[in-house]
Formats: C-alpha cells, structure tokens, sequence
C-alpha cells in the first residue's frame, strides 16, 4: 500500500475530553505511528476555525486521509466529511475515534482513559489508511405518491401533495372517504362541526384533477424502493374485481386507528346493561340530534368514565390523548342537549395538555360537571338500580380526592374508549416494509427528530397509525409527511449513500442463506443466474448480510475487512 | 544427478494415510508418472530414506507433496528438509493446508492428549501406563523419540509453501490435473490453492435451494433426508455455504452433509466462524429460549464448524494454560 499522509485531530470537547483523558498526550503518540504526517489538539474541532484547520492542513499539508478524535461520529461525522469535501478530497477519507461517549464520558480519569482513547485513535489511524473514495450516486425520483387510507389525515396529505403538483393515488378500503372524524359530530375544545371540515375535505379531495381517489380498494402489493415503487391497488365493486399497477416515489401511510372493544371491559356491564354505551355510540346520537336512553327517555343523570382501555396494564398502558378532551365536549354537549341532566365525569387523571384545552376544562368545571377522581388500577363499578332509586343505574366509586366512597345515579354511561391499533396493522407494516412497536402502532424513523418518515426510505407515517393523536396533530403530521416528500421530489432525483453492501457475482453461489436476512428486504434472488444481489438504494447498510455471507461474497462498503481488521489490530496494538 | 525426468518427493506426515491413497485412486496415472517422473521418496510405496533426501543437493528436487499436519518435530524436520531440497512444496491435503481433523486436537492440550492415549484409558493395562518420553535411557544409552509439540500447526506455518491442494483426501482428478499442470508449467501465481474451485460448494450442489430457516438441527442419522432438497434446509449442517468447492460434491451426493474439508473461500479470514455466523443468522426464532433450544440440537458445533480448520481459524488453538 503508498504511503499516506494522515492528519489527527484530538478534540478537547472543552472540558468534555480533556478532563478525562490526556490530549496532548494522545497526539504525541499518534504523531509516532507511521503514515501520520502531523497531529494536533485543539479546543472545539467541530467549530468552524477547527473544521478550517483540516481544510488548510489539507491544502497546505497535502493531507491524503485524515482522523478525527471526538465525539461520536453520529454526532459530528457529516461536519467533518464536508470540511474534507471542502478541501478537495473524498469526504470517506474520514475516521472518527469516538473518544467522548466511548472514553471520557464512561471513565472516571486517570492513566486508563488516556490509553483507552490512544488505542481507539491507533485503531482509526490504521482503519483509515484503507478508506476508499467512494461516490454517491443519484436515482430518479417518480413525483406520484401513495396515499393509504382515506380519512382525515389521508385527505390532507393527498391535498397538500396534489395542490403541489403531485398526481396522488389515494387508497380507501370502505366506499366512503372520511374514516373516523366522519363518525365524530362537533370537535373539542372549540365545538366546530367534524361533520362540516370531513366534507369540505372530502369534496375537495374528490374535485382534484391530481387525486385519483380509490374506494373499495386496498393495496395488494408494494415493490421497489424510494423514489422507484411499484403498487398494486386491488379495487372490488360489486362482483367485479380489477387490478392496477402504478409506479410512486413516495408512500404515505395514514391508516388510523380502530376503537377499543369495550365489551373486553366486564366490569361496566357493555352489552348488558343497555344504557351503557360507547363514546362512538354517543357521537351517533348526537349526530341523530336525539340524547336518550334506550328506552326512548331523556337522561336525568349522565356519568361519562374516562380511560376505558386506556392506562391500565390488562388493556393498553398508554394514553390515549383524546378522550379527556372528548369527554368534556360530551359534557357540555349533554348540557346543551338536555339542560336539566345532572352530568358526572368520573377520571384517573384529566389531561388537558393542548392549545385551549385547560380553558375547556376550566369551562367544564363551570358548568356544573360533576367530576369524580378515581385511582389508576381502580374502577368504578356499574350496577342497575331499584325502581325505588329514581334511575337505571348506580355507579360506586372510591372517590380519590375525597377518600369516600361515592355512589352517583346515571340513566346513561358513556365509556370513553381509547384507541388501539388495527387489527390488520401487522399485514400493512409487512407491505410497506416498516416496524410496529409493542402496541401495534407503526414506528417512526426517529420519535423527536424524524416523526413521521419511517426506517424505509420514501414510507411515511402520519395520523393516529403511529400512535394516538387529536386532530391537529394528525393534520400537522399529514402535511409534515407531504412536505417531506415534495421537498425530495422537486429535485427530481435522489442521493443514494455510497455505503451500501455489494454481491461480487463471481463468488456468490446461491446458497440464499442471505436472502431472509435483510430488514430492509434489499436482498433479492435472481433464479436465472443463480445469484442473490443487494439492491443498493434499499440498503441501510446493517451488514447482516455481510456477516452471514458464507463465501464472504457480499461486502459492505466502508466496512471492509481489511479495514475491520486494521482497526482491530490498531486498537490492541 | 543430470536428467530431464521430474524430480519428485511425497512425505506423510501427521496424517491418517487417505492422501497417500488418493494418489494412488489417480490408477493407471500413477504409472505414467512414475515413467516420467523419478519418485525419490514416498515412505508408503517408494524405497527411499531421510538419509537419500538429506544427501540431495539443495533444489534437487522439482516437486515435494506434503501431506498431513505438522505435529511433532520429525514431520517439522522432513517439512524443512523437503523445503531445501524442492523448488515446489505442495500442501496436499486438508491437515498440510489447515491443520485438518489432527488440528481438533488444538482445542484440548498436550497432557490431556497423552494422559488419554497412555494414562487413562480403559483399553490401558495398569501397570502399563507409560507415557513415552522424546529420550530414554536404555543401558547406558539414549534413545530418542520425536518430540511430540504443544498443538498441531499448518504446514505454512513452519516452512514457506508454494501450493495448496486441498481436500480429505484431494479429489483424484483434481491431483492428475494439478501434476498435469506442474509438468507443464501452467501454475497459478505462488501461494494459490489450487485443484479447486473459487465458488462455494452450493454453485455445483444438484440439491435445490430455498430461503433458509432452520427451526431444528439434525445429525444425519436423525432423518431420513430429502434426496432433492438442500441439506442445510433441511436441518442437516452442512459446511458447503462455507467451503471451496472442487471436490465434485462427493458428499452431498451421497447424502452426507459436506464436512467443509476444502477449506473456506477466497478472501474468508475463518472458515468456522463464517459457518458459525451463516448458520446463526438464518435460525428461525428471535426468542433467546428457543434459540438455545435448537442449538442443542448441534453438539460440540465448534468441531463441526472447524472440523478441519482450528488450526488455520483466527485463534488457533484453546486458550491453556
């Protein structure tokens, strides 16, 4: 191998490095390996005089690879990469020694951290002498997109991509648009009619000359890769079933959610006593204009019960987020539908944490809204009541608040239903090749940072699908998930990573023990030739199948051997 | 000694003697080497001495095969011999070029080896427990053994080798072809295996392949194998994903799982731990338990996986002390 010419690069991290580990004296020893033409310490490497340092060194040094000795390289690995691409050299002429998280922060001084992060720099000094300049590539980026699933959220993004230019396919499995909202009558805090926004949506939806709306359809089949997929929507009207394949850039899942079962709940006698309904079977009512019970009486006493399915470790542990908010729209609308009835909100916790929501809340308690806290673990107990009593039912409750126990009438019991995943949330998570977490809800690529794209390039997630979400949420994700995808479809191509793992046809054999491994499914078997190969635009670069190559046919660039194994050596040098 | 014939010298040593035969399995071959070849020395079939060898000029020879490990200091001294006196040394077969099945020996220690073969063991009448020593007193004299070493090396390891023809024992027509070629000349650049493929076995396996998911392993006696289907698939572990082939897939054939003996593919640093690693990747289950569970169903998996090779893997050897 020539002679290159290495620089190194010992970060101080302020105080973050340097007061663990010896700086000075990790460029000392670095600056004896063979290859490293000079070797510094300096403050902050990562501001911008210390990414100019590199670029003069570079420059005036001539140097051919360069270490950098820091923090992690998930951290500041593109900042360096781009001061050696500002240079003039391959920005993989690059490695990172992660001496803070994997040194100075895990130690707690003296000699052994000093020569903990000298080996780690030896290892990326030996490590770099292999690197090979690697070139990204470009692939073409189709401007249709996928959307599944037609309610609230799915509209918005087929709207907001459409109104950008996008011919959108939007697939719904029912013969209407609108999903869930379309079931809801008004919508907390502020009371607007869902009735009125779910049909202005819908019309619009179904007017757009770049919306191609899909009803009774699903979708059968999801191939190919970002920028470059190919879907098959299934449609079935009546006896007659067509297929149609179409290609996408980009998808956007906004499946939504489904109600939880309240019969699963025995406690609250759903499905035996009669007036006690769901919060779904109450919007219905109230969408008729008719609060009653099912007798057809008008309700003396209504008692609304919070977190059923919700926050309880026999159902789901999570919150569902909007049935808080939901149930003092209930109250109020209750109050509005029949001013005499006695209201009852019986709740674990109130959790009013939106824009205007403690407003509502404080409107609530105003309106005479009985509210009755009961302990997590604990629920109220429903039981009919004596034709003596005055009412169909009697609810005990330990009331927290005031440690007694309580006992409320109620002619009708509204349950506030969480939500849970769909049933079929595995089989769409399957089709378009993304992960759920243990809950059912599909998981995003990166829970703060990067909420509503998923671990598969160009698949986005947006609505209640990823977790349970009000409508504004559900809208802002809606339009986040098109604004993503339009911001990477006006370039008309997308940057592929150069590091990516490749089959060298001339020693794979077929054994196929890679074919299962890839999370990614960019491994695919080509029967003709006999010969598996990796689909680059779909590699994330794991190297499971690079490990498990058997005739270590499959290589992963960047994460060669030899380069593996000069680091290793380095490191235990 | 002036003539045209090829010079040729084959030396057996730690070894069972199948590659000795596998020369001969080359038949009526065998004769027209001979009848252009001088054969100087080859302990099993030819009358020649150490002591002919040692009075050979340096380089007198043309070609020396070397078959079997290196495991005691006799084996080590006719490799260093044979090294001055051939301008090719051959690594013939498995154990020359990996250590081979003598290499497994290199998981347990010296002691544990002799005090097994002459200590305890229920075939040793007591009283008769002696372990032999490299020199022993007889009547005021000394005689001397060869020295039995501390673990199994490759050949490569103690001289420098020219080629390697791997296999247990090297396919028939493999080795005609390889003296074919040395008789001509026609050899690949120095430090190539050859007599084999650069592809995995699977490449000429008429099994057919699938996706591999393994839910159970068997030993070969546990079922009765699908004649058609990949053994691997089948739960029978099967070495071929992770070795050279060449050998003519002797054993899949003949429904025997490959027992990796042509040694790992170009560019493979450890052939075990690339069995190891294909074979843990594809095991059907994500549950640590159930895991544990299947594994079972592979006893001692190291010398399965380096049935041939401990001595050529990263490590070696067992760390003893």
């Amino acid at each position: 191998m020539e002679e290159r010419k290495i620089g190194v690069y010992v970060c101080n991290c302020g105080t973050n490095i340097a007061k663990m580990v010896d700086c000075d004296g990790v460029c000392e020893h670095a600056a004896q390996q063979p290859g490293v033409v000079l070797a510094k310490s300096y403050k902050y490497m990562c501001s911008n005089p210390g990414q100019e340092m590199i670029i003069e060194d570079i420059k005036e040094q001539g140097l051919d690879r360069v270490v950098v000795a820091a923090c992690s390289p998930r951290m500041h690995e593109p900042t360096f990469r781009k001061a050696l691409q500002t240079a003039g050299i391959s920005p993989y002429f690059l490695e990172m020694a992660n001496i803070r998280e994997q040194c100075s922060w895990v130690h707690d001084g003296g000699e052994a951290a000093t020569e903990k992060a000298r080996a780690l720099t030896l290892g990326a000094i030996r490590r770099v002498q292999y690197h090979q300049p690697l070139e990204r590539r470009s692939v073409n980026m189709c401007p249709n997109v996928l959307v599944i699933g037609g309610g609230f959220v799915g509209m918005t993004a087929a709207l907001e991509l459409a109104d950008g230019g996008s011919q959108v396919y939007l697939v719904e499995r029912q013969r209407n648009l609108g999903g869930n909202v379309a079931r809801v009558d008004l919508t907390a805090p502020y009371l607007d009619s869902a009735r009125d926004m779910v049909t202005a949506l819908i019309t619009r939806t179904m007017e757009h000359p770049n919306i191609f709306v899909f009803l009774n359809s699903e979708v059968g089949s999801l191939e190919g890769y970002v920028g470059n997929f190919r879907a098959v929507v299934d449609t079935v009207w009546g006896d007659q079933a067509t297929s149609n394949e179409y290609e996408v850039g980009n998808v956007v899942v906004a499946t939504g959610y489904k109600e939880f079962d309240a019969s699963r709940v025995t406690h609250y006698g759903y499905g035996k006593l009669p007036n006690v309904i769901t919060s779904f079977e109450f919007e219905k009512m109230l969408r008729a204009g008719r609060v009653e019970t099912k007798e057809g009486k008008t309700p003396n006493y209504a008692a609304i019960i919070h977190c059923v399915g919700s926050r309880n470790r026999e159902f789901h542990t999570y919150c569902s987020r909007v049935c808080c908010m939901t149930a003092l729209k209930y109250a109020h609308e209750l109050k509005s539908a029949v001013p005499s009835c006695y209201v009852s909100d019986l709740y674990v916790d109130m959790h009013a944490f939106g824009k205007g929501h403690e407003d509502f809340y404080r409107r609530g308690s105003e309106a005479k809204t009985l509210f009755l806290m009961y302990a997590k673990g604990d629920h109220p107990v429903i039981r009919k009541a004596e034709p003596k009593d005055g009412c169909e039912m009697l609810i005990e409750v330990n009331e927290k608040l005031s440690r007694e126990v309580i006992e409320i009438p109620a002619d009708l019991v509204i349950l506030m239903v969480g939500m849970e995943a769909r049933d079929d949330s595995d089989a769409v998570a399957r089709l378009v090749n993304i992960s759920r977490d243990k809950d059912g809800w599909f998981i995003e690529s990166h829970p703060k940072l990067d909420p509503v794209a998923t671990t598969t390039d160009g698949i986005y997630i947006a609505g209640a699908c990823a977790a349970p979400k009000d409508i504004p949420d559900s809208v802002a994700q809606a339009r986040a998930a098109a604004a993503r995808i339009l911001a990477r479809t006006i370039r008309g191509t997308i940057d592929i990573d150069a590091v990516f793992a490749e089959v060298d046809e001339d020693k794979c054999c077929g054994c196929r023990i890679c074919n299962g491994l890839c999370p990614y499914s960019a491994i695919e078997f080509n029967e003709e030739k006999k010969r598996s190969n990796v689909i680059s635009a779909l590699c994330k670069a794991c190297g499971a199948c690079v490990a498990a190559c058997p005739s270590s046919a499959i290589t992963a660039r960047h994460f060669t051997d030899e380069q593996i194994f000069a680091q290793i050596e380095g490191v235990l040098a | 000694m002036a003539t045209d014939k090829l010079q040729i010298a084959l030396y057996w040593g730690a070894a069972c003697g199948g590659c000795d035969v596998s020369v001969l399995d080359t038949n009526e071959f065998i004769l027209d080497v001979a009848a252009a070849a001088d054969i100087r020395m080859w302990p099993i079939a030819v009358d020649g001495k150490y002591s002919d060898v040692e009075a050979m000029e340096d380089g007198e020879l043309d070609l020396a095969f070397y078959n079997g490990a290196v495991r005691n200091s006799e084996n080590e001294h006719i490799a260093q011999l044979l090294r001055r006196k051939s301008k090719t040394v051959v690594a013939y077969g498995s154990c020359a070029y990996m250590g081979g099945i003598p290499g497994l020996a290199n998981l347990t220690n010296r002691d544990k080896i002799l005090d097994t073969a002459y200590v305890h063991n229920a075939s040793i009448e007591t009283g008769n427990r002696v372990v032999p020593q490299p020199e022993t007193r007889v009547d005021g004299k000394v005689l001397e053994i060869p020295r039995f070493y501390r673990r199994v090396y490759r050949l490569d390891n103690v001289i420098d080798v020219d080629y390697y023809l791997p296999g247990c024992p090297p396919d028939a027509g493999q080795v005609k072809a390889v003296i074919l070629a040395i008789v001509k000349g026609e050899l690949p650049p120095k430090g190539s295996v050859v007599g084999a493929s650069d592809v995995a076995l699977c490449e000429d396996c008429p099994r057919t392949r699938g996706e591999k998911k393994i839910s159970r392993f068997y030993r070969p006696w546990e079922i009765l194998a699908d004649p058609d289907k990949c053994l691997l698939e089948q739960g029978i572990l099967c070495a071929g994903v992770a070795t050279r082939s060449g050998c003519g897939v002797r054993c899949p054939k003949s429904g025997i799982p490959c027992r990796g003996c042509y040694g790992p593919l170009p560019g493979v640093v450890d052939q075990g731990a690339k069995l190891l690693s294909a074979v843990s990747s594809v095991i059907d289950s994500k549950d640590p338990d159930e895991v544990d569970r299947i594994l079972e169903g592979l006893p001692d998996f190291t010398s399965i996986a380096y049935r041939y090779s401990v001595a050529s893997s990263l490590l070696q050897r067992s760390y003893q002390q």
